[in-house]
């Protein structure tokens, strides 16, 4: 039997074709290993649990961890309330490709520029409070950079084309007929979404919300320059013990309180994802 | 009535994307000396700056250096193990695939610090270049198998067979058939993996040491300081550059590869 590609590799070939992939995982996977050394020892490099039981004591820990969960949660909503309407309305659409275009450009462009961006719009002399004041809506400056609502807004501009693109996909793939069927057998516009059209996109929006939240609550740059270093998540407050602090170890506990509390709630998201892929037979 | 109204909202928020890009570039054609909005003239003298200036053109040929590197070893290693899985067992493939885009399942701060203390514990990588390149293959390891493997999945092996029932030699089939079969999906890789290692910021920020540089590093260091306009004149560029490759893979492959092939996996690639 012949392999699709039409090469006859040996075992041992497959094995050496395999190795370049296999050794970078490694890396990859002995790094995340690292850091979880790393959170077990003090600074003297012993075994200590030290800092796991300051996690669970320590009430700036517990605050941290908390404010993250919830701007990486809003975030994570709003992404999805904004997001599908975007995703239907460009799924319907007849110039498709351009409506793309504004979609993915800004999703291919760096963070830290479009964060900038949100410097310029949001700051005191910025773009919206000019026009507030112009308008004669506000006299002083209303403050959004450098609150959590800046980080939340800029989040939600980085963010959003993943969730889009997420959902977009499981609608363009969604069998036309089905929709069509409801409306035959009597139900109107808004009851065959409900019934027919939503249930079916629900896993794009599923793998959406997995992906928002893991790079919401992972985040540092959007953080650190919207919302600044007063309201810290648990990503900034990582990168302030590495490079203000010099705390390795501390920065590896608070690591693994980011990954533990983002698994916890992107795997069951992801699982149920599958799940309704396969009932679907996606 | 109703349907105006959906459009129209559908619009706004639509817009509200590229908005933000908009805004940069208006402030980089600005004269004035600080950021203002709106501009108070046309100049394009912060592009002049940006050019003429020693510091950004290092740090644009590193960026660039880096992103080639790693955009091009990534690719081949999944192109490889492509090659090497298709013939494998799919529970050994199963835990293969998700090894490999076992990176896109851990928050990006925790993978700076995971890379940061690894880089730093070897003698030869800390604080260098090399050092910076490996942990952006390490992340384009996923983005570069993605779309590679999609395009082995679709290979229909009766071409291979007929060829071979013809004559032809495995070297022939590979050059002649599979090759050309999967390019798209290697060319996407390639650009998806360069512009993943050419806008990483988060985890790239964890390697900063002196004498280290990327153009998203010195971007990032001004914004901290005071913004001058020279990086609304660089992020305009890379505005640019970006909607140029996006409209280039308009004409040639079509966007409809972002939403089809792997749609929501490759969303998991940027920020």
């Amino acid at each position: 039997m012949i392999a699709p590609s039409g090469l006859s590799a040996s075992p041992l070939a497959r094995l050496l074709l395999v190795t370049p992939k296999a050794l970078l995982v490694a890396i990859f996977l002995f790094a995340i290993g690292t850091v979880v050394v790393g959170s077990v020892r003090d600074n003297d490099g012993n075994f200590s649990l030290a800092l796991y039981d300051e996690l669970v004591r320590s009430n700036t820990i517990q605050i941290l961890t908390w404010r993250t969960v919830k701007v990486a949660g809003l975030t994570t909503l709003i992404c999805a309330l904004i997001g599908y309407p975007i995703a239907a309305f460009i799924a319907n659409a007849r110039r498709r490709n351009l409506l793309l275009v504004l979609v993915i450009s800004p999703w291919l462009t760096s963070v830290i520029v479009r964060t900038f961006g949100w410097i310029v719009i949001l700051g005191n002399r910025g773009l919206l409070n000019n026009l507030l004041r112009s308008l004669g809506i506000t006299d002083g400056p209303v403050r959004i950079l450098f609150t959590p609502t800046g980080t939340i807004l800029g989040l939600v501009h980085v963010l959003a084309p993943f969730m889009i693109i997420s959902i977009l996909a499981t609608l363009v793939r969604l069998d036309r007929r089905l929709a069509e069927a409801g409306m035959s057998l009597g139900a109107g516009p808004f009851e065959t979404f409900l019934r027919v059209t939503f249930p079916l996109s629900l896993p794009g929006v599923l793998s959406g919300c997995s992906i928002v939240y893991l790079l919401a609550s992972g985040a540092i740059v959007t953080p650190i320059l919207l919302g600044g270093l007063r309201d810290a998540m648990l990503g900034t407050q990582i990168f302030q013990e590495i490079f203000a602090l010099y705390n390795f170890h501390r920065a590896s506990a608070l690591a693994m309180v980011l990954l533990v509390t983002s698994l916890v709630v992107v795997i069951p998201i992801q699982w149920l994802d599958g799940r309704l892929r396969k009932l679907s037979g996606a | 009535m109703r349907r105006t109204l959906w459009t129209t909202l559908n619009w706004t928020l639509l817009l509200f994307l590229p908005l933000p890009l908009a805004v940069v570039a208006a402030v980089s054609i600005s004269p004035s000396r600080f950021i203002s909005f709106p501009p108070t003239g046309f100049s394009l003298v912060w592009y002049q700056q940006f050019f003429a200036s020693p510091q950004w053109m290092t740090a644009l040929g590193i960026s660039t250096g880096i992103a080639i590197a790693a955009s091009l070893i990534s690719t081949t290693a999944a192109v490889m193990a492509a090659l090497g899985l298709e013939r494998a067992r799919a529970s050994t493939r199963g835990i293969m695939e998700t090894l490999i885009l076992a990176p896109l399942i851990f928050p990006h701060a925790a993978i700076g610090v995971a890379i940061f203390g690894f880089l730093a514990s070897t003698y030869y990588l800390r604080g260098t270049y090399w050092g910076v390149c490996l942990a952006h293959v390490l992340l384009c390891v996923p983005f570069a198998y993605r779309p590679v493997a999609a395009a082995f999945h679709k290979l229909d092996r009766s071409l291979a067979e007929a060829a071979m029932n013809m004559g032809a030699r495995p070297t022939m089939i590979l050059q002649r058939i599979t090759l050309p079969m999967v390019a798209p999906g290697i060319v996407s890789a390639l650009l998806f993996t360069f512009i993943v290692s050419f806008d990483e910021i988060t985890v790239t920020l964890f390697l900063t040491a002196p004498g280290i540089t990327t153009l998203p590093l010195t971007i990032y260091s001004r914004l901290e300081q005071n913004a001058d306009p020279v990086v609304a004149a660089v992020s305009t560029l890379l505005v640019l550059l970006t909607l140029g490759l996006v409209l280039l893979l308009q004409q040639t492959i079509g966007l409809e590869l972002f939403v089809n092939t792997e749609g929501d996996d490759t969303a998991r690639s940027k920020s």
